[in-house]
């Protein structure tokens, strides 16, 4: 009836072959854990063997964003109340300029990122406001979320890792923040100059 | 304007996160990836199940086993590189339906509906397309930097197979105990029945998806 033959018992594994089998597998599946698993998914790495492998790098890598996953949730879930507080405590307001010549960009800020560090910058935009940027990094190849959030909306412009510059201009799809999210995923500090000029009341700078 | 939106990150956790974060080549930690995706993808592991069921010559396992991995792995590299974007729901139910067919081939239903046993090493290398089809769409959606990409698909392909030894190697010991014990004839029966019905889930899972997602 089954689509195979019957195997004599002389074929199949002993039981002592079996036995060394198990044992086997359970040494190398807790050698595997604790060298590959356990760096690769949380970071730990009790032998140094994880570092060496660039396990443990994903492992902090994971862990950094699901802690941030998580804060992002809890501060929707937090709702407007306390913002206004918090971004007086956070938030750098940068002067806007006025009347300037048009060739000159209006702001032009620089800041510097430790390796695994990220720093957030928006313009505060109304819908169909125009911006003009260009960005260069030095030190190293930055990563980068061009994108925004304003009332329930949210939109992503451009993404890119390990670039070292960016220049366009922006156009807000809706009232609210535009602008970027940054991350040294580099081994080494960062130093990033970004110019923007254009129809924005007000920059924003999270670290 | 409230601190949340100037703060909100869009994040993506997990794997993924961590691949659209990287470039260049990381050779381990992409064979980690292709490892991990093939010990946890139950559906890889199910039809894997199926297809060394009756196998106890380790001769046998070894051309089987190789015979999928060459299916997969060909499909997969090519369809990463070509960006071929096949629906997910799709080929998960193809793959669903392989689980199906290879329990019904191990009870010997084609023999007995049919009167006629079709290439069983044919069927594995073709589910094995599948397999590798279904593997690409999910590397796809990972957004592998372009820099480094073929050696990081290599290694992702290297993990795959990995993971599939791994697989297999616990597969074989829990059958080596469960072929000696003398009711195994009468439990293989049963066994594939419900791994049949597995499948058949996966199947309706998959549709489902494809309707109610899209």
């Amino acid at each position: 009836m089954f689509n195979a033959e019957k195997p004599s018992l002389e074929e199949l594994p002993s039981s002592a072959q079996l036995r060394r089998s198990t044992i086997i597998a359970g040494v190398a599946a807790v050698a595997i854990l604790v060298t590959v698993v356990l760096p690769a998914e949380y970071g730990v790495d009790p032998t140094r063997v994880g570092r060496v492998l660039g396990l443990t790098e994903m492992g902090e890598i994971k862990t950094q964003l699901a802690q941030e996953a998580e804060m992002d949730r809890q501060m929707e879930a937090a709702g407007d109340d306390q913002s206004s507080l918090l971004n007086n405590i956070l938030g750098v307001f940068v002067g806007t300029a006025h009347a300037q010549e048009q060739d000159v960009w209006q702001d032009v800020l620089t800041f510097t990122l430790a390796p695994d560090a990220s720093a957030d910058i928006k313009m505060v935009m109304a819908e169909g406001a125009t911006a003009d940027y260009a960005w260069f990094a030095e030190g190293g190849r930055i990563n980068f979320d061009l994108h925004a959030h304003g009332g329930d909306q949210s939109i992503t412009y451009e993404r890119g890792r390990g670039e070292t510059s960016g220049e366009g201009s922006i156009e807000a799809a809706f009232d609210g923040n535009h602008g970027w999210f940054w991350r040294n995923r580099d081994s080494a500090e960062i130093t990033v100059t970004l110019q923007v000029s254009g129809d924005y009341n007000e920059i924003i700078e999270a670290y | 304007m409230s601190v949340s939106q100037a703060l909100a990150h869009n994040v993506t956790p997990g794997d993924a996160g961590y691949i659209q974060e990287i470039w260049g080549v990381k050779l381990i930690p992409f064979a980690y990836l292709g490892a991990k995706h093939m010990v946890t993808g139950y559906d890889h592991i199910l039809f894997l199940l199926g297809v060394v069921f009756f196998l106890y010559r380790m001769k046998d396992v070894a051309i089987y086993v190789s015979l999928f991995a060459i299916g997969h792995s060909v499909t997969m590299l090519a369809g990463v590189w070509f960006g071929w974007g096949v629906n997910a729901y799709i080929v998960d139910a193809i793959i669903g339906l392989s689980v199906v067919y290879k329990a019904l081939d191990n009870l010997g239903a084609y023999q007995r509906w049919f009167g006629f046993q079709p290439d069983t090493k044919a069927a594995t290398l073709i589910f094995g397309f599948f397999h590798g089809t279904g593997l690409a769409t999910k590397i796809l959606d990972y957004e592998i930097a372009s820099e480094g990409l073929l050696p990081n698909l290599l290694a992702f392909n290297v993990g795959v197979e990995i993971g599939q030894i791994m697989a297999l190697a616990v597969i074989l010991i829990v059958m080596g105990y469960w072929r000696k014990s003398p009711a195994f004839f009468r439990q293989a029966y049963t066994a594939n029945v419900a791994m049949m019905s597995m499948g058949f889930i996966l199947v309706g899972y998959q549709i489902t998806g494809y309707f109610v997602a899209s």
